[in-house]
């Protein structure tokens, strides 16, 4: 294992961030609420717009309402969440009443324009600089990018790493992923059956298609991507503590395709059965157009940045999982003078829902404690 | 939020800390003693049932918890008992209540990053609350236990008048002469007096506790109340010395804390329980062969008299005086009978209001009393 490389020149800043998504906005934010100064951090990635990726994939599915709750925002701490600045704005009391019931989930437009305001209020644009990196070299102290640095502390936010598409729908001229703009043809067939292929299924019902879901497996219906006692020690304790073959089989479990309970939704989908517009199949048919809702790949290999970062360091992995410590961050690539952090999806292992909002957070949250901790 | 055991104590002990401030704070022990119990009843159903059953915790569950906490609350200080005034008591949980909501949704998310994350538990300020809320509240009810009242235990019959000038509690005996009391915080528990001008005479004092207390042959007021506030309950008064003799009189304490008159029985005196420039609630008692009236809520006073039974009382059941404001109501008013005078609004009226008085009555039952409900000179009665 490589630890150790001829020291570049120390930079004024401390942190860095690699990647401009949702998490490294997160991650900003954070650092900035723990204090640290804009010239302290830099954030290397390709948007500017820390939404712009996550939004065009909520456009292509016509997504209207996020998945997550009232603490589904970027902002660095829990409270206030949306659905109080929601009733504030609104002088409306439901969103609170709706919270307090489990009821709210904010709509996207609202949680985009909060995102913005988090951008402009932390001032992440300062710091950004356009730039794919490539390589990482841990070195005495820190970490190099691409000749960059070194760093004392990197949070690696680096989100999927591109979208999934099933072998053999590759070079179909009739597929299109459900992330990249589409209309809807007469006769649809969905394949998937997670969040995207259900928003997908009501889309096209809507623009009166009718639609064949195409699904190895029937979805999990639960409110959020995994249980409630796994966004919390309660159930992360149990996890943590669990052998890894066991941790890589609650990871597999939880991988299965799932989407919230919604009576309307239901509704919808029976009537459109009952007129013979819906129907659920196990194999692709004639269809005019596919729509892979297959979400992302998976896995650290897909990512040529991890990729190189574990063969490099030899880092410790458990199957398509990096293995991280229950901080997120990478044990063998972090110690008391610095951090390496994984967040987003690649830090599934310290934390089953990493590529939600929350799970952003969550490794913001011991990203910026490690910081602080060697200041 | 899914709370882990230790997150969900943590929470409840730092959250405790705002009603913990206020009972030291308005300097009464029984809120001390009542945060201590919250905070036991609390713990006891955090690691006993709620760490079990509830995994994840929706805001609105905090409803239901907290009802259900108020009513093992309210239980336990019945069973101990805290003699404790109920709306300041409902006050106190309220606050404690609204803290633990404030604390959990937004102070401690505000103040910890990881304040959900970590299922509630709050690192070393936890550990810090863990221990300086217990000390804080053993301090509270240590304090409050060695500055207790003394408790004096009376053997056999006593020769009186007692005159009582300091905070003390009295239990059991026989008195004879009567009891004068003159200091604040003073119990009777389980004393009988015997004769007396009062048998009880309680004058500018306030949490006086007469509990439990008989008083027999009084020769004016079994019970005599004067500018104070006290708590009567389970009393008996009879056997009078004389046809003047009043069974109860709380008079011109207006200003004082409210008093109650609870579960006595009040019989052959003149006026069975009566109240001059009062507030006082009248509750459940058992008053008969009254020679001039049952219960009397008089003179500008604002007063309550509900669940009470008043039997064969002379002329007037239940009255409403001299521009007081009453509420009368689930009471029973059996066998009140006509005066000889003729007066015709002594005429066997089971609840009556007279003279500027405001009587809101519901709920009550009249059992043989001639002159039903009624309402003289300028009175109102609302039902």
């Amino acid at each position: 294992m490589s630890r150790a490389g001829a020291a570049p020149s120390q930079t004024a800043e401390r942190a860095a961030i690699v990647g401009s998504g949702l998490t490294a906005l997160a991650a900003f934010a954070t650092l900035r609420h723990g204090g640290l100064a804009h010239e302290e951090i830099v954030v290397f990635g390709t948007d500017a717009d820390p939404t712009e990726q996550w939004s065009r994939q909520a456009a292509a599915i016509r997504q209207r309402q996020m998945r997550s709750e009232s603490d589904g925002h970027l902002a660095p701490a829990d409270f206030p969440g949306l659905a109080l600045r929601a009733a504030w704005r609104r002088r409306s009391l439901r969103p609170l009443l709706e919270t307090a019931s489990r009821g709210y989930h904010p709509r996207v437009d609202d949680f985009l324009a909060h995102a913005a305001e988090v951008r402009a209020r932390s001032g992440f644009d300062t710091s950004f600089r356009r730039r794919r990196i490539a390589r990482i070299e841990a070195v005495d102290g820190g970490f190099v990018l691409d000749g960059d640095g070194p760093f004392a502390h990197v949070f690696l936010a680096t989100g999927h790493p591109g979208r999934a598409l099933p072998d053999e729908l590759a070079g179909d001229p009739r597929v299109v992923h459900a992330y990249e703009p589409h209309d809807y043809a007469s006769h649809v067939a969905i394949v998937g059956a997670g969040m995207a292929a259900a928003a997908e299924w009501q889309n096209a019902l809507a623009a009166g298609s009718s639609v064949v879901s195409v699904r190895r497996r029937e979805p999990v219906r639960q409110a959020l991507n995994v249980p409630r006692p796994l966004f919390s020690r309660r159930g992360l304790a149990a996890y943590h503590r669990s052998p890894r073959e066991q941790h890589a089989a609650t990871l597999r479990r939880l991988s299965a395709p799932s989407f919230p309970p919604d009576e309307r939704f239901d509704a919808l989908i029976a009537s459109a059965a009952a007129e013979g517009r819906f129907h659920v199949a196990a194999q692709l048919n004639g269809a005019e157009q596919v729509i892979a809702a297959t979400g992302f790949r998976r896995g650290y290999r897909h990512d040529a940045l991890l990729a190189g970062l574990v063969d490099r360091h030899e880092l410790d992995v458990h199957d398509r999982w990096l293995v991280l410590a229950p901080d997120s961050t990478v044990p063998g690539l972090t110690d008391e003078r610095r951090t390496l952090s994984v967040g987003g999806v690649a830090g599934q292992w310290a934390f089953p829902a990493a590529d939600t909002i929350a799970g952003a957070k969550y490794a913001a949250r011991r990203f910026l404690e490690r910081v602080c901790r060697t200041r | 939020m899914s709370y882990t055991l230790k997150g969900r104590i943590e929470s409840r002990l730092v959250s405790a800390l705002p009603a913990l401030i206020v009972a030291f704070a308005i300097h009464r022990w029984w809120a001390v003693y009542l945060v201590a119990i919250m905070l036991a009843v609390g713990a006891a159903l955090d690691a006993t049932v709620y760490d079990r059953l509830i995994s994840y915790q929706p805001a609105w569950l905090a409803v239901p918890l907290g009802a259900l906490e108020l009513a093992l609350l309210y239980g336990i200080m019945r069973a101990i008992p805290i003699h404790a005034p109920l709306d300041a008591a409902l006050a106190l949980f309220a606050l404690a209540w609204l803290s633990a909501q404030l604390f959990a949704h937004a102070a401690l998310p505000r103040l910890q990053l990881t304040y959900a994350e970590a299922g509630g538990e709050l690192g070393r300020s936890g550990v810090l609350a863990a221990v300086l809320v217990p000390v804080l509240v053993f301090i509270g009810v240590g304090g409050a236990y060695a500055t207790r009242a003394p408790m004096i235990h009376l053997h056999g019959v006593v020769r009186g008048p007692i005159v009582v000038d300091r905070a003390e509690t009295l239990v059991g005996g026989t008195v004879r002469g009567g009891i004068v009391i003159r200091s604040s915080h003073v119990t009777l528990r389980h004393v009988t007096t015997v004769g007396g001008v009062n048998g009880i005479d309680v004058e500018n004092a306030t949490h006086v506790m007469l509990d439990h207390v008989r008083v027999l042959r009084a020769e004016t007021d079994g019970i005599h109340v004067r500018n104070s506030g006290v708590m009567v309950e389970h009393c008996m008064v009879a056997d009078p010395a004389g046809p003047w003799v009043q069974g109860i009189d709380i008079s011109y304490s207006i200003g004082r804390p409210t008093s109650m008159v609870s579960g006595c029985t009040v019989a052959g005196v003149r006026e069975g329980i009566v109240t001059h420039s009062a507030e006082v609630n009248v509750m459940d008692n058992h008053v008969l062969d009254t020679t001039l009236r049952g219960i009397v809520l008089g003179e500008m006073s604002m007063d309550m008299a509900s669940g009470n039974d008043v039997e064969s009382a002379q002329g007037v059941g239940i009255l409403c005086l001299d521009h007081s404001m009453c509420q009368i109501d689930h009471n029973v008013v059996a066998g009140t009978k006509v005066d000889p005078s003729g007066d015709p609004a002594r005429a066997g009226v089971a609840i009556e209001a007279q003279y500027y008085a405001q009587a809101a009555v519901g709920h009550n039952t009249v059992i043989a009393s001639p002159g039903g409900t009624k309402q003289y000179s300028s009175s109102t009665i609302t039902r």
